[in-house]
Parts: C-alpha cells; sequence; structure tokens
C-alpha cells in the first residue's frame, strides 16, 4: 500500500514540474484584465489537455494546465460511513481558511474533494520546487489525518 | 565559458535591455516601472526610473545605434525613451491596440519597431515627424492568438513572429516613404507591408522566443512541448528541422552565430544547440554546471508535518530545508529565465558575451571564450 501511495505521489509531483511552466499573459477577452485561464476557458488555445492520475476508483487527481495557472483537483478516499463524515468535516475546515494556504481553492471544482490555483504570480514569489513539495506533503498527510481522526472519534466512542 | 557576473537587481525581473556601450542596464522589476542602472566603480547605482506605464511592462529594447529605449506594457501602451541632458524623455506611440502589447523589437536600421500584442496583431511603428510621434501599420487577422515574440529580418524588411496558436510566421513590413526598394533580398522586395511570407505550422501548442540568426538565413524558435525548430530557407520551400530535448520548454532564444544558439526556459538553465558539418541541429549541453543532488532519498527524508511545513514556513521558501532533491540548485538561476539579450556593438556579427535574466530577479552576464568552447 505505502508502494502505491509512493508511485501515485511520484507520478503528482513529476506530471506538476511539467505543467507549472507559468507564465504572465494578459486576458484575450478583457482589456487591462489578467486572469487565470484555466478558470475562465474562454480561449481553447490557452489550455493543455487535463492530466488525471488515479490510484484507485475512489482516489484520484485531475492536473488542468493553462498558459498561467494549473488547477490541480484532489478526491480523497472515504472507506465507510464515519470516514465519509469525518473527511468532510475536515475539508470543510481546511477550504474555509484557504487563504491561510494561498494556493487553495476555496471550493473544489465539481466532483472533486479539495482544488488548488497555482498562478504564475505564486511561481514569482515562492520556488516552484517548494510549490510542488508542499502539494504533495499536503496529500500525504490528508490521508493520515483522516484515518487519525477516525481512529481518535472510535477510541472515544470506547470509552464513553 | 562561465557566468562572469551575476548580480540580484530585484525580486524579479520581466525583461532587460542594455546601453550600447553595456554600462548601463534597464529592466522591470516586475511592476509598471523601469529601472536604470549604470556600473559605478563596481557598483551598480540606480540611475533613473522611467515612471509611465500603468501596469507590468512586458518587454524593452535599447536601440545600438540611436540610443533610445522603447518599452512596451500590458496597459496596451509604448513608449519611445530619449535621453535629453539627465532625463529620459518618452515619445508617445499611437498603437491603436485594445489588448496587452506583449513583446518589443527596434528594426536593424532603427527607423522602425514592431509589437506583438495580445489583441492578436502586430504594429509596426515609425516615426512622424511633423507630429513628434510614433505611428503604427497593423498586420491584422493573420494571428489567431496572442502574438508572444517578434524578430526583426537583418534586411530590416522580414519579421517573424510567434504566437500562442503555435505556428510561426514570417511577413513583409515595407512602408513606403520609409523603407527604399532598394536594400533586402530580392524575393522579399515585391512584397507589400503585411504580406504573409511563410507560415510555419511546426509546433502542436505555444511558440515563443522567435530569433533570427545573424546572416539571415535560419530562423529558430521554442515551442512548449520542449522542442526547438530550426528553418532554413525561408520562402516559398523552407526547410526545417525539430529537435526535442528532454527537459523543460524554453521561453527565449538567442543566435551566438549561424551555427549555434543558446535557449533559456523553465529549466533554469541556459541549452547550447550547434549544428554540425551538415547543418544538422542538436542539444549539445547545459551552460552552466550544476551540481547534482542525491535523489535516492527523496522521500524517506520527508515524512514531517504538512501542517508544520503550512505554518512554520516562510511565505517565500527562503529557508534552508535540509532536504532538497530539486535540480533547481546551484546553478545561476534559481527560477524560470525569461529574456536573453545580446550584448554586441553596432556591427558585430558574432555574440561572445551576452546576459539572461528570470523570475529570480537575476541579471547574469555569460561569456563565451570562443565557439569550441562552447562545444566541449
Amino acid at each position: 500500500m505505502a508502494n502505491s501511495l509512493r508511485s501515485y505521489l511520484a507520478c503528482i509531483r513529476n506530471t506538476l514540474d511539467a505543467a507549472m511552466c507559468l507564465q504572465n499573459f494578459p486576458c484575450q477577452e478583457v482589456e487591462r484584465h489578467n486572469k487565470p485561464e484555466v478558470e475562465l476557458k474562454t480561449s481553447p488555445e490557452l489550455l493543455l489537455n487535463p492530466i488525471l492520475i488515479c490510484r484507485n476508483e475512489a482516489e484520484k487527481c485531475l492536473i488542468e494546465t493553462s498558459i498561467n495557472s494549473v488547477r490541480v483537483s484532489i478526491k480523497v478516499k472515504r472507506a465507510d460511513e464515519l470516514e465519509k463524515h469525518t473527511g468532510k468535516k475536515f475539508l470543510r475546515f481546511l477550504s474555509m481558511r484557504a487563504e491561510a494556504f494561498q494556493v487553495l481553492r476555496r471550493k473544489a471544482i465539481q466532483g472533486y474533494d479539495l482544488s488548488f490555483l497555482i498562478t504564475n504570480y505564486h511561481c514569482e514569489d515562492m520556488q516552484k520546487h517548494k510549490l510542488i513539495d508542499f502539494i504533495v506533503q499536503f496529500m500525504r498527510t490528508l490521508d493520515k489525518e483522516i484515518s487519525e481522526l477516525k481512529l481518535s472519534v472510535n477510541t472515544r466512542g470506547r470509552l464513553g | 565559458m562561465a557566468a562572469v557576473a551575476i548580480h540580484q537587481f530585484a525580486q524579479c525581473i520581466t525583461c532587460h535591455a542594455w546601453s550600447p556601450d553595456h554600462s548601463m542596464v534597464a529592466f522591470c522589476p516586475n511592476n509598471n516601472e523601469v529601472h536604470i542602472y549604470k556600473l559605478v566603480r563596481e557598483k551598480w547605482e540606480k540611475l533613473h526610473v522611467l515612471y509611465k506605464h500603468d501596469q507590468i511592462v512586458s518587454a524593452i529594447d535599447w536601440s545600438l545605434r540611436s540610443n533610445k529605449i522603447v518599452t512596451a506594457s500590458h496597459d496596451r501602451n509604448s513608449y519611445v525613451w530619449n535621453q535629453e541632458g539627465s532625463e529620459w524623455v518618452p515619445t508617445l506611440v499611437i498603437l491603436r491596440l485594445n489588448r496587452a502589447a506583449l513583446c518589443v523589437q527596434w528594426s536593424p536600421k532603427e527607423n522602425k519597431f514592431a509589437v506583438g500584442s495580445g489583441a492578436k496583431t502586430v504594429c509596426i511603428c515609425y516615426y512622424e515627424e511633423e507630429n513628434n510621434w510614433w505611428v503604427s501599420k497593423l498586420i491584422r487577422k493573420k494571428h489567431n492568438s496572442s502574438v508572444t515574440g517578434v524578430a526583426w529580418h537583418p534586411n530590416n524588411i522580414l519579421i517573424a513572429t510567434t504566437s500562442t496558436d503555435g505556428k510561426c510566421r514570417v511577413f513583409s513590413t515595407f512602408i513606403k516613404g520609409v523603407d527604399t526598394r532598394a536594400t533586402g533580398i530580392s524575393s522579399s522586395n515585391d512584397a507589400k507591408f503585411g504580406e504573409q511570407i511563410v507560415q510555419l505550422d511546426l509546433s502542436s501548442t505555444w511558440t515563443f522566443g522567435v530569433k533570427w540568426s545573424p546572416s539571415g538565413n535560419t530562423l529558430a524558435y521554442a515551442g512548449h512541448n520542449s522542442m526547438i525548430y530550426f528553418v532554413d530557407d525561408v520562402g516559398p520551400s523552407p526547410s526545417a528541422q525539430s529537435v526535442a530535448f528532454r527537459d523543460l520548454p524554453l521561453r527565449d532564444v538567442l543566435f551566438v552565430s549561424d551555427r549555434m544558439a543558446i535557449g533559456v526556459g523553465f529549466d533554469c538553465n541556459p541549452m547550447v544547440f550547434a549544428a554540425d558539418e551538415r547543418g544538422i541541429w542538436s542539444f549539445v549541453r547545459f551552460l552552466d554546471e550544476r551540481k547534482i543532488a542525491p535523489s535516492s532519498s527523496k522521500y524517506s527524508s520527508q515524512f514531517s508535518e504538512a501542517f508544520g511545513k503550512l505554518y512554520g514556513q516562510p511565505k517565500h521558501g527562503m529557508n534552508n530545508d535540509t532536504h532538497d532533491g530539486s535540480r533547481h540548485r546551484g546553478g545561476a538561476h534559481e527560477n524560470c529565465i525569461t529574456c536573453i539579450v545580446p550584448m554586441i556593438t553596432a556591427g558585430d556579427t558574432i555574440v561572445k558575451r551576452f546576459s539572461t535574466s528570470g523570475l529570480d530577479g537575476k541579471i547574469v552576464t555569460w561569456e563565451l571564450d570562443n565557439v569550441t568552447d562552447a562545444l566541449r
């Protein structure tokens, strides 16, 4: 299991390394504006083919790239009802604090649990490999955190 | 061959240009200003700040002979700056653009300049003395997306453009009253203004950084699919070569001679491409020797809590993390290189020195001792 996680994350890391070749690009539709093209989707030539990386049916990662922004959406596993519930609460907790994470999107895209939006401005302020490290690390701990939550709920239940 | 000078000018540099004698450098620190620095007794001093644009300056070019600076900005405007006494005085350019200006270059004779724009047009600008401004003629309806790069042929008539629609095009820019028919190659002489000479459809994705070789025989541009394209015999029957490489894509290209080119881009390290005796281009080597980090312990050392990483880490990622399996260390540049500029004087055909700038805010000067050195 640990090995499959490792190759899953390695795949995401390598894909992000290639996908995060971003540059400042002003909007072609609205004058004097500069918007993330991956959200706008008005000029199809500025978008690259999205990449879907799946570990299994439940866990997947969608990487959509455009000329000035990358959107990374992840879906985490939900083994049972309890995990579904705690996971939902936990992800909501994170999404509400999206500003603190800078690259986290407040709302995940349809069908996914969590979305990151990385623009060329993030790549200018921060080092690219640190950003990739952060996202991969985030995904690694997310699973762990959710299973720990489940464990502690179970322990509490047993004590009570 | 190596980096002879590295200087950190700002947090982030979008573009830069050298004065004709290379004593001054103009660059945009990723905002609406253009800073001019001069090297005084081994130290860089800020001399001027050109403050006229109100959005980020996307391109700067400093003319070799007439000592004029032209700037282009995302605010849809362009200015020509003239040094009068100790001041730089802007002259208005009537670009007639309704989108951002993305790239600019002086023509070899410096009587025209070209501006590529997000309005899918190219403006060819020339000076109108009666009104004391620069007017433009537009090449319209030829590009299907933003124009990311422009390059003048040495004959002062032909211009090559790259665009995010994946094509590279060559146009004639003959303007009556500005150009004379006697100059240039005979084939390009008959073409009217804005006539498309050739359209190269080699890349499947965005193209950047078009350049002509010093003789004007070869054209090179980079694709975002980690390819670089070399085109000979630009005209009715061009012959093209595509060179693929394994690293991240290029943003800009520079010919140092007719048989050698340097590419810079997202890999943070300039790449040398050269043509052999038969004219076959290939990737030769990286310009910057980099320390190779051991990559075996890439994952084992990362088992720290992500939350500690989130809150404990400074915003700009400047801390010295013990682990770094990345390849972006040990080189002259630490972030994407966006701009490569030759350091030549008027009349030079071989580039001995050039400089690169990037998102890490450094301007690095490189020196080529001789051509064989680069091929080593």
